[in-house]
């Protein structure tokens, strides 16, 4: 009976294992011609900033639903509902008109009209590629745009004639919401004094653009959610200093958080360190 | 024999580091998210130099246009556009879409003082 060689065996795991660590720790594939789906999310909002201030200013939606589909959002129409909503709350109006006209446009159906883009082409070619495989770009792949420019003297028409979203679930008078979830957390992990937030609507789902006040002795602050879209579009948190006493509301009828202090925590160690507090705000039923 | 016994451990681990970087780079890379800008394709590159420039025709402001095309980072803004209005002009953009560009790139140049 032969011997195994183990030796080479270990050798070659060795070298399998220096392979892979140089490759994929390293040295990993250098990333170039990626595509907007794989950007970070705040590029990605302005991304989608850039394709609303285009369909404002040439009213071509059918280029501004090609552009969309390549940030691969689930739901261009809440993607873009929502980044308005985090616009106004910073005072971007401006370019907040632009997503709600585009979320409205892309809402009412007006494609059925319009010409499908060149730029759909180019999405259904590029989707097959990796972001990670390094493509070799695709000059073979022209645009072809063939619209005219005659689409760019429609646009006052278009813009003055901006409707609302509808689709965005938004907070509606006479819905106070009513606190329901008030817990401590003590994790080192975040920073001290964290008071999280989070609104949701009767069915449950994150709301963004809600407004939190939060008094404390000394004054008062105002902020929205949605403002960290990583962390939910409900979500919103403030650092709460030590020694201090908060009240958190939503708006007029909702419930109030009082009392709210930050909490002493210990790590296992014995070492103490101030946590945080989670509030979760609901809308009835 | 102890030599050759050497060097078949060499060979194998030679061997294993070359698998190991073939499945790394080749077979399996790593997967890239959260990506920045300047990392982009370069028709995609161009496409958002064409939104900035239709954006602008509608609202002429150079700033504006600037701040927007300053997610690529390194280059100057009139540099970026004149590099997506190369890659429009080399690659069948329709001609209005081209004189959109145009435009940009001598706002910006005129904004920036640069040439």
């Amino acid at each position: 009976m032969k011997r195994i060689p183990w030796d080479i065996l270990l050798a070659l795991l060795a070298g399998l294992g220096l392979g892979l660590v140089y490759s994929w720790v390293i040295s990993p594939t250098r990333i170039i011609d990626s595509e907007p789906l794989a950007l970070r999310a705040g590029f990605k909002d302005d991304y989608r900033s850039a394709i609303a201030a285009a369909y404002a200013g040439t009213g071509n939606l059918a280029r501004a639903q090609s552009r969309l589909a390549l940030l691969g959002d689930p739901d261009p129409i809440e993607a873009l509902n929502a980044q308005a909503q985090r616009m106004l709350a910073s005072g971007e109006f401006q370019q907040a008109d632009h997503m709600v006209a585009l979320a409205s446009a892309l809402e009412s159906g007006t494609t059925a009209n319009t010409q499908p883009s060149p730029l759909t082409q180019i999405v259904s070619v590029a989707s097959g590629i990796s972001t990670a495989t390094l493509p070799p770009i695709q000059t073979d792949i022209p645009f072809l745009f063939t619209e005219t420019p005659q689409l760019i003297q429609t646009q006052p028409v278009i813009i003055e004639s901006t409707p609302r979203p509808t689709r965005t679930p938004v907070p509606t008078l006479g819905a106070p919401f009513a606190l329901t979830g008030q817990e401590t957390t003590c994790d080192t992990n975040l920073p001290d004094g964290l008071l999280q937030v989070l609104v949701l609507n009767s069915n449950r789902r994150q709301l963004a653009g809600v407004e939190i006040r939060i008094t404390w002795d000394a004054g008062e602050e105002q902020f929205f959610t949605g403002l960290k879209p990583e962390l939910g579009n409900g979500y919103a948190d403030f650092m709460m200093s030590s020694n201090t006493t908060y009240s958190v509301q939503l708006g007029l009828g909702s419930d109030v958080a009082s009392g709210l202090t930050a909490p002493v925590c210990q790590t296992p160690s014995g070492d103490t360190f101030t946590g945080g507090i989670k509030l979760t705000f609901q809308q009835p039923d | 024999m102890k030599s050759n016994r050497l060097i078949l451990i060499m060979t194998a681990l030679i061997a294993g580091i070359a698998v190991g970087l073939t499945y790394g780079w080749v077979i399996d890379p790593v997967d890239f998210f959260d990506l920045t800008p300047d990392t982009l394709r370069a028709d995609y590159k161009a496409d958002y130099v064409l939104m900035v420039a239709e954006a602008f025709r509608f609202n002429p402001d150079p700033g504006l246009a600037a701040r927007q095309l300053a997610i690529f980072g390194s280059q100057s803004p009139s540099a970026i556009a004149a590099s997506g209005l190369e890659y429009a002009r080399t690659n069948g953009f329709d001609d209005s879409d081209i004189a959109l560009m145009q435009e940009l790139v001598t706002a910006l140049q005129a904004w920036s003082g640069l040439p």
